[in-house]
């Protein structure tokens, strides 16, 4: 099994140092005069000097004296998931090309039909459903532009 | 104006049409998230934001505050009914709540928890409202320093609070405080971190991140073990009253529930979650049977579910009278203030009442309205259960889809939220607590600016910030509560 605390924890020991090295690149100031990279330049050191030891004592200890974290789901689960996940991305890739119809009418299929509902039908019909009430509500009522997309004539 | 004065003044403003409707409309949409696992106070509030864009400061603030309170009653419910808690300040009514459900005492356990959540609720808006101005007196006296030392404070505390692994909690506040230099720099007008991204100046904004990881981290939690509906147990009307003899075993720690909620309220950390904790120690400990904890006491229910609700009002005192939120629910307050230009902070009282008294007299309206919807009307928001899971779930994505949208119109919103989405189900599952990541957002550019303040004002000597009394205090607590415990657990272990 992929052990997942060491490769965040070194997520976050790169990001600390990127970050850190990004604010070098700022003015830094004097003590009494703290430029725009002096806090920034604190904060990565801090994440830098929290993510190195968590990284570190992740790596020596054995998968049984992990802290507690829960396991992550495999086969059927684990697709469920990421299906989601990408139901999600691909919403806000096409929402302005597709615009938000067509984009909601998918999105609510899609969770539905992952979700477990088997009927095509009833698939079909609250997907327009909700995608009317959330379009009367957003667009109508609140005066959100949602995007139109191909609707746009 | 004195707390009677204040509080006449307070009802004129809370009990006018927009803002009772906004009182109501907030703690029922709290119940509702409160009875709902999936989505909590926090991810709800950051989603009715955007919808606050077109009323004042005090009806959106009275609508939001309504949603953080009203949970605590919602959660209860399906803690009592289905044992899956509604909220994680829930968690503790399970033990005790359940087990009376199961011997046909679910009925007296809801109203019990109904009425402990008003009495609690209710003695800590009278405490807020007596603490809160004396405090907000104090602390016109606060210069950046002190500022600086207690929002440093509170983010340590709140860490060191929070349970689980402090290095963890530290990361999330540094992942936190990083997020909040993005954009444009307060003092000079330089970007940061933008990549050139023109809408990145902006910074990242609350709402997208807060939603991402309460609203989407959440679903996808669920979405990973999705089950069909949970049995529930049936309750009449007729059993909602609750014998004398429980009445009387219950009253006692709804009573110190309320003092334990108050004062834990006050604390950084996440208040209410804590507070039941703390409740329910205390009322095992003084039990005269013992024993009956885990199987049914009354007690373990009554004290843990008022405990949270006054812990709720204590976490407004920090919010209203210093404009520093202690707690990841009165940060997203503090955030829609700001989003309607309102500068938290001491003066906010004398300044601007009307926001002040408003929100603690529509407190007490919504406790009002919030006995009347969990006591007759807890059907009607259990049978919400029975929505089907795949729907819910549905609604959920959009609605946090859409809301975001709605707050900037801008898709890299969008994308910070899915980020953050997967972000917050991928921390979660390595047990990393959110709340710190999101304090650490809003309470960050605070850090900054009060620290840059600091060294003007002191021409650049640390040691001046430290040798004044209330900020050196307050960094000598901060640094004791770093120091202090592992030098207790190597003593301890010797």
């Amino acid at each position: 099994m992929i052990r997942a605390l060491p490769i965040v924890s070194f997520c976050f020991l790169v990001l600390g140092g990127v970050y850190l090295a990004g604010s070098l690149e700022l003015p830094m100031g004097s003590a009494a005069r703290p430029g725009a990279g002096l806090y920034p330049f604190l904060v990565g050191i801090t994440l830098v000097a929290l993510s190195a030891p968590l990284f570190i004592r992740s790596l020596r200890l054995k998968e049984t004296q992990q802290e507690k974290t829960e396991p992550f789901p495999r086969g059927k689960d684990r697709q469920r998931v990421m299906a989601v996940a990408a139901t999600l991305f691909f919403f806000v890739v096409l929402l302005k090309p597709l615009g938000y119809i067509i984009c909601s009418i998918a999105l609510m299929g899609a969770i539905l039909r992952l979700l477990g509902l088997r009927s095509w039908g009833k698939v079909v019909l609250t997907s327009i459903f909700t995608t009317a009430i959330s379009y009367y509500l957003f667009f109508s009522i609140l005066g959100v532009p949602l995007p139109p997309g191909i609707f746009s004539f | 104006m004195d707390a009677l004065q204040g509080l006449a003044y307070g009802f004129g403003v809370a009990l006018s049409g927009p803002n009772l409707l906004a009182c109501f409309i907030g703690v029922l949409v709290g119940t509702i998230v409160g009875v709902l696992p999936g989505i909590g106070p926090i991810g709800a509030m950051a989603l009715l934001i955007p919808s606050t864009f077109a009323l004042g400061p005090t009806t959106a603030l009275i609508m939001l505050a309504g949603i953080y309170y009203g949970s605590m009653y919602g959660g209860s419910t399906t803690t009592i009914l289905i044992n899956v808690p509604g909220e994680a300040a829930s968690v503790v009514t399970a033990i005790d709540g359940y087990q009376m459900a199961k011997k046909g005492r679910a009925g007296a356990a809801l109203a019990v928890s109904a009425v402990g959540s008003f009495v609690a609720g209710t003695l800590g808006i009278v405490a807020l409202m007596f603490f809160a101005p004396p405090l907000a007196e104090l602390a016109l006296e606060f210069g950046p320093p002190e500022y600086f030392a207690l929002t440093l404070v509170g983010l340590i505390l709140l860490s060191r609070l929070g349970g689980g692994s402090v290095f963890k909690s530290f990361l999330m506040v540094g992942l936190g405080l990083l997020l909040g230099t993005v954009g444009m720099e307060p003092i000079s007008g330089l970007p940061r971190f933008t990549f050139g991204q023109l809408e990145l100046g902006q910074g990242v904004e609350l709402v997208p991140v807060a939603m991402g990881l309460y609203g989407i981290g959440e679903v996808l939690m669920i979405v990973e073990r999705i089950t069909g509906i949970p049995q529930m147990i049936k309750v009449k009307f007729r059993e909602l009253f609750p014998t004398v003899a429980e009445w009387k075993r219950a009253f006692p720690p709804m009573l110190r529930g309320g003092g334990v909620g108050f004062l834990i309220g006050l604390i950084p950390g996440p208040a209410a979650i804590l507070s039941t904790f703390a409740s329910y120690a205390l009322e095992k400990k003084i039990s005269k049977h013992p024993e009956e904890f885990g199987k049914g006491a009354i007690e373990g229910v009554a004290g843990p579910e008022s405990a949270n609700n006054s812990a709720t009002a204590g976490a407004m005192v920090p919010l209203l009278a210093l404009g520093v939120p202690f707690a990841p629910a009165t940060a997203m307050l503090l955030g829609a203030l700001v989003i309607h230009g309102v500068q938290p902070g001491p003066l906010l009282m004398t300044q601007q009442p009307e926001i002040f008294w408003g929100v603690v007299a529509s407190m007490y309206i919504g406790n009002v309205v919030l006995l009347i919807l969990n006591l007759p009307l807890v059907g009607v928001f259990a049978s919400i259960l029975r929505l089907p899971q795949h729907l819910l779930m549905g609604l959920i994505l959009l609605l946090c889809l859409v809301g975001t949208y709605s707050v900037n119109n801008s898709l890299l919103d969008l994308y910070i939220l899915i980020g953050m989405g997967g972000v917050g189900y991928f921390l979660r599952k390595l047990k990393f607590d959110m709340a710190p990541l999101i304090l650490a957002l809003v309470l960050g550019p605070m850090l900054e600016k009060t620290l840059r303040q600091s060294l003007f004002m002191m021409r650049g000597d640390v040691w001046a910030i430290c040798v004044r009394p209330i900020a050196g205090t307050l960094l000598l607590i901060a640094l004791l509560s770093i120091v202090l415990p592992p030098v207790i657990h190597l003593i301890k272990r010797k």
